[in-house]
């Protein structure tokens, strides 16, 4: 018997052939001993495998693997709280640095506004970095005799929260 | 993954239906999902044991996927029932925690299974029932070694289809592998389950 009959028979037996070739392997039986005996065979193995896993059973009480399993899903609910703290705490660190930079920033286009207002550049206003103190930027507009000061520390520290900014007039 | 609200509710009746049980596990209500492994754990079990062969690993596998159940539990839809939709997620899980066993020793399924094809194909047939006449206990002890014989891509084909009684196309997919494959593990492994269980017959009369 050949490989593809053998295969054909093992269908049959599971019951996944069609209508026709299903018809053509019964009547086939009755004249091939060697097929008979091949389903027989299969036969036995199938109805000894059925009485197999009917009788396994989990070795261990319903307690103490339903604990496990609760314990798990405590631990997994913690999770998602734990990394939205932690995301949050990375919002706070880089928030210390993203004011200056803003403050930087603000000031960088405030000149570029008025070097285009002001084609001649340098007549009425300018910018004075003091170098004393990196955080600190002074614009003098001469015509109007204002000075603005800006101071760009960190927000977290109290002591100089509220003071980023102040114009002093001549 | 349902919020774990009511961890120390009361018991729920055990005459519950699955599906009352698994709506109101679906709303947070953890009572009610121990119910469902209580009633279910050992066919979960035995699933994740016949393919795993290894008690440790088949607890461990059945827990991980009743922790997965409960995760997935709101894209339960009840087109099959509870412990079907829990059964496919344990085997899923073993078939993952094979794949990654034949990574560590760099071997893979495809090749274990057909390196012994071509043996399975010439045996003689059993012409007598290894099995007959054998006690319950002697029975399953038996199927139990033969079993744990076959490689891991003929066991699991076997339990699929013979434990799950899933059809070669649902293998194939569940697998990944091709109907064809599938009918020529199933034909290995039943050839060589019946040579293991007439030897061990065999073994027995002498």
């Amino acid at each position: 018997m050949d490989f593809d009959k053998q295969l054909k028979l093992q269908a049959y037996l599971d019951g996944e052939l069609p209508e026709g070739e299903r018809r053509a392997v019964e009547s086939s039986l009755a004249q091939d001993a060697e097929a008979a005996a091949l389903l027989a065979e299969f036969r036995h193995t199938n109805a000894a495998l059925g009485t197999f896993e009917s009788e396994l059973k989990l070795p261990e009480s319903r307690e103490f693997f339903w604990s496990k399993i609760e314990r798990e899903l405590r631990r997994q609910e913690v999770v998602p709280r734990r990394e939205t703290q932690l995301s949050w705490l990375w919002w706070v660190g880089w928030r210390r640095f993203l004011v200056p930079v803003g403050a930087v920033a603000a000031l960088a286009l405030l000149l570029v506004s008025l070097r285009t207002n002001h084609p001649g550049g340098g007549t009425g206003s300018g910018i004075v970095a003091t170098f004393a103190d990196d955080k600190a930027f002074t614009y003098r507009d001469q015509t109007q005799g204002t000075t603005l000061v800006w101071l760009s520390y960190a927000a977290d520290d109290k002591s100089k929260e509220g003071a980023s900014e102040e114009a002093i007039q001549d | 993954m349902p919020p774990v609200e009511t961890m120390k509710a009361e018991r729920v009746p055990s005459s519950a239906s699955d599906e009352a049980l698994v709506r109101a596990a679906q709303q947070g209500d953890t009572a009610a999902f121990e119910e469902l492994v209580a009633r279910h754990r050992d066919k979960l079990y035995a699933r994740a044991y016949s393919m795993m062969r290894n008690e440790e690993d088949a607890i461990d596998l059945s827990q991980e996927a009743w922790v997965k159940g409960w995760q997935r539990l709101k894209q339960f839809q009840g087109e099959s029932s509870f412990a079907t939709w829990m059964t496919r997620i344990t085997i899923n899980l073993c078939l993952d925690a094979i794949r990654k066993q034949k990574r560590q020793r760099a071997e893979s399924i495809e090749a274990m299974d057909e390196e012994s094809g071509g043996v399975e194909r010439q045996m003689p047939v059993v012409a007598v029932n290894p099995t007959e006449g054998l006690e319950r206990s002697e029975l399953r002890a038996r199927i139990d070694e033969a079993l744990g014989k076959l490689s891991y891509a003929h066991r699991t084909v076997l339990v699929l289809h013979e434990f799950e009684e899933m059809e070669y196309k649902l293998i194939a997919k569940t697998m990944g592998c091709s109907i064809g494959t599938v009918m020529s593990r199933l034909f290995y492994a039943r050839r060589k389950l019946a040579a293991l269980l007439d030897d061990l017959k065999n073994a027995k009369d002498r």
